[in-house]
């Protein structure tokens, strides 16, 4: 083999290698990484219900303090409570059920003292516009109809807006004839995105998302009474790792006050008192 | 376009693609020319990812790396970082997720040389490492670029093993497919839309450049 | 006298055994053909003697060097066994173009050192001007030259060669068997040849191996070999045309009278303890005559009816009947004289040293 081969050789082992160690080493490898000197961050793991409204909430806080950059993950509250019950790097959980954020301050991962509730969700039955179900008059019966094939649901294995679905559909004794049709959502974002897009006909989806700017004109709704399941309490707290504890309680507690408060409200969420 | 996720997403799959390459290429060579009767053993390993649901891997990867697994206190204990959430534990789930499409067809390509021509080697005084560079290496490139091409763009594609070790976190974890499921989940088709052509455009031209490569080649 | 002394045994899973017992000159030019039908295990240990196959047990040393103990876990690999090996499809490296396949082996020396080298040997293998052809572009003999320079431009100490025609074409083989020949005089290093073609066996070597069924049959000089088989196979596989059961009814100091059927022979051997042997005579050691007074009061004369003439090239082959069936092989030249119709009878010969006994039953 020629000189010019082995040498070509060496030349891609030592690329290699240089790749490998600058792969590993400067690179955005951990969260703490990510921000620059000066800019500090809270990183937020928040239930999908909250997509649009803590988006509007994020950017009315940046306005208030600008040295603040929050990174949002929305997802199930149920599978961040496992990633968090295995040390995930959020800084603050806004979960869609309580008990989960409970069961973390008792498990000695998150901070007792900065649990509380933020708000009460409440669920809808939703339909596209130009669907034949009309859904404001059928109300709930709107899943029997033969027109819904496919009825959207979040799991409720894991999603606190599914589980509130299934036990509404069941005190209000539609729950057995819609079994066979049920789709499950990852998340609550997941469902409305199946009903908004056709791919199920109706959906129970929560009040935010229906409300929220990019399904407002989409769709109809029927309120479902909040009496047909149970109280859909939504907690949040603070991990006992998080980084920048500072800004994070910054955080907190503007979505306790008035600013974040107002901007909840707007999406359709019950306030606890102050 | 999310040109974090799409960086982030370029890095995890070169670097898996480089790290496969170093340690496929001589496991492929020992597959291609062991007559131990248990290689079949290895062999099912090895392809292992390519039946497995890709949740599962990622679960199984989450809890031996866990803070509480032996393997993620060591890990933690020697450089003081964690492998869940972290761009390190999607990289060593890329890697273990693409283990076989480096493998099988480094395999393929290592055993396509004609045994004869190595022991020619052999014979006319080459060592077994100076006869894998000289005469197995350039007979079986094309196979192995396929390899590597089929291992990156895997790799982009990458979703369920990511999202389950990784965790979906901006900038660390929120790989290019992440991003793109992030944006339909919020109903934002337009970003959803532009994020993935540019994606089957990147892969469409990577593939071109390989196979018009690769058909030039050696004169046999 | 420096030699190559090999004993070894291959163990295969079914059962199956080879079991070599040889040795040879390990200096100065000498051919030896392994000699045996397919799968008799000839290659398996050319492959031993090349260090590619590592026998289960026994040794093999060249002169004081010890390739091979088993029994002291010492196991050379090919290259460092200074050996020329020659494949029966060449191995010609498709990506190295003639010059670069000849000079693969002499990467340690300087570039214009190789590069003079590599042009001498493409001279003196007829390959000038095919430099910077690739293997795919050139012909079956050429490629096989160029494999032996190859092999040769690193001046082995042993040269091994593994059906070194069978790749050729039935026209060319003829042809190259010849120049193979010449060729290999010039180097001055033992070769081993494998070969399952008896022809090529006796163009090419000097000395014979024959195998069978993983056994070494019978070792010597081919022309040995060739006229005193040891046994029936070995004699069915070197080619002799007529064999026969015979009695053995009268011996002396000198000679052996077997009877074969009515006929009675005078042979020169004294080897047979038995009774009951096979007689052995190449076709080639017939001899026929125009009239029967040339043979009158010699032994083993005999009248011999045609039953068939068949032209084989230059020699003609006859089928006679003389008692017992007999081959005879005759240059054309030497038949002009000769009434050779079906059915004429013509006197034939057979001298006492031809007559060849061998025991009837095989004993190895």
């Amino acid at each position: 083999m020629s000189v010019a081969k082995s040498f070509g050789w060496c030349m891609f082992t030592l690329a290699s290698i240089f790749i490998v160690l600058v792969g590993c080493r400067q690179q955005t490898t951990q969260l703490s990484d990510v921000r620059g000197l000066s800019q500090k961050q809270v990183s937020v793991a928040a239930a999908a219900d909250l997509k649009f409204a803590f988006d509007e909430l994020i950017a009315e806080f940046h306005q208030v303090h600008p040295d603040i950059k929050v990174q949002v993950t929305y997802g199930s509250s149920g599978n961040f409570f496992a990633q968090l019950t295995n040390e995930a790097p959020f800084n603050i959980f806004f979960s869609a059920d309580a008990a989960y954020p409970r069961q973390l301050a008792e498990k000695g991962l998150a901070d007792q003292e900065s649990l509380f509730l933020y708000a009460v969700g409440q669920i809808v039955v939703w339909v596209p516009n130009g669907s034949s179900i009309d859904v404001e008059s059928l109300g709930m019966q709107a899943v029997l109809d033969p027109a819904a094939k496919k009825v959207a649901i979040a799991n409720p294995q894991h999603a606190p807006y599914g589980r509130a679905a299934e036990a509404a559909m069941k005190s209000l004794g539609t729950y057995e004839q819609v079994q066979g049709r049920l789709v499950l959502g990852e998340n609550i974002a997941q469902t409305a995105q199946f009903v908004e897009s056709g791919a199920a006909d109706v959906g129970i989806i929560a009040l935010s998302l229906a409300l929220a700017p990019a399904l407002r004109d989409k769709g109809k709704y029927w309120l479902i009474p909040i009496d047909a399941y149970p109280s859909m309490e939504q907690g949040s707290v603070i991990m006992n790792w998080a980084i920048d504890r500072e800004a994070t309680d910054l955080f907190r507690t503007f979505v306790a006050g008035p600013g974040g408060r107002k901007v909840l409200k707007q999406y359709g969420f019950i306030l606890p008192a102050e | 376009m999310d040109s974090t996720a799409l960086w982030l997403t370029l890095r995890l799959a070169a670097l898996t693609t480089t790290i496969l390459l170093a340690v496929g290429l001589p496991l492929a060579w020992w597959l291609a020319t062991t007559r131990w009767s248990g290689r079949f053993l290895v062999e099912a390993v090895v392809s292992l990812p390519l039946v497995l649901p890709p949740t599962v891997l990622g679960f199984y990867i989450l809890m031996a790396t866990g803070p509480n697994s032996p393997l993620g206190a060591a890990y933690e204990s020697t450089t003081g970082g964690r492998l869940p959430f972290t761009f390190q534990g999607i990289l060593l789930a890329s890697i273990l997720y693409n283990l076989p499409f480096a493998v099988r067809p480094f395999t393929a390509a290592l055993m396509g040389v004609d045994r004869r021509l190595i022991e020619a080697s052999w014979c006319l005084g080459e060592s077994r490492l100076s006869t894998f560079f000289r005469v197995v290496l350039p007979l079986s490139w094309p196979g192995i670029l396929t390899g590597l091409v089929l291992t990156f763009a895997h790799c982009v594609g990458e979703f369920g093993v990511v999202l389950m070790v990784g965790g979906n976190i901006p900038g660390v974890t929120r790989t290019l497919s992440i991003s793109i499921y992030d944006n339909v989940q919020a109903l934002n088709y337009a970003a959803a839309g532009q994020t993935a052509f540019w994606l089957v455009l990147f892969s469409f031209l990577v593939l071109c450049i390989t196979y018009a490569l690769g058909r030039r080649g050696i004169p046999f | 006298m420096k030699e190559l002394a090999a004993q070894f045994e291959m163990h295969y899973p079914r059962g199956a055994k080879i079991a070599a017992e040889f040795s040879r000159p390990a200096t100065g030019f000498s051919i030896t053909a392994v000699f045996g039908p397919s799968g008799c295990g000839k290659t398996t240990v050319l492959r031993c003697l090349a260090g590619l196959e590592r026998p289960q047990k026994g040794t093999i040393a060249f002169g004081s060097d010890v390739w091979f103990d088993g029994k002291q876990g010492i196991y050379r690999s090919p290259r460092e066994r200074n050996i020329g090996f020659l494949f029966q499809e060449y191995a010609l490296f498709p990506h190295l173009n003639v010059a670069q396949n000849i000079g693969y082996g002499l990467r340690r020396q300087k570039a214009p050192e190789r590069q003079q080298f590599v042009h001498e040997l493409l001279n003196r293998f007829g390959l000038s001007g095919l430099a910077d052809r690739y293997p795919n572009q050139i012909s079956g003999g050429q490629q096989q030259r160029v494999a032996l320079a190859r092999t040769l431009a690193l001046r082995p100490s042993l040269l091994l060669l593994d059906e070194p025609l069978s790749a050729l074409d039935t026209m060319l083989r003829e042809q190259m068997r010849l120049e193979l020949r010449h060729l290999l005089t010039d180097v001055a290093v033992p070769m081993f040849l494998v070969t399952h073609d008896r022809h090529e066996a006796m163009a090419l070597a000097d000395h014979l191996i024959v195998m069978d069924e993983g056994r070494i049959l019978q070792s010597g000089p081919v022309q040995e070999v060739f006229a005193r088989p040891n046994d029936e196979r070995v004699a069915r596989m070197v080619g002799v045309e007529t064999l026969h059961k015979g009695r053995v009814v009268e011996r002396s100091n000198a000679t052996t009278t077997v009877a074969v059927g009515s006929v009675r022979l005078i042979s020169l051997a004294n080897n047979p303890i038995e009774e009951d042997v096979l007689i052995c005579i190449r076709a080639e050691d017939v001899e026929i005559a125009p009239a029967a007074k040339a043979f009158d009061d010699r032994p083993n004369c005999l009248a011999a009816t045609i039953r068939h003439v068949v032209s084989d090239g230059a020699m003609l082959r006859l089928d006679l009947d003389c008692g017992f069936a007999l081959s005879a092989l005759l240059p054309r030249w030497a038949t002009s004289s000769l009434n050779l119709e079906v059915g004429s009878v013509v006197p034939a010969h057979i001298p006492e040293e031809a007559v060849h006994l061998i025991p009837q039953f095989a004993t190895n």
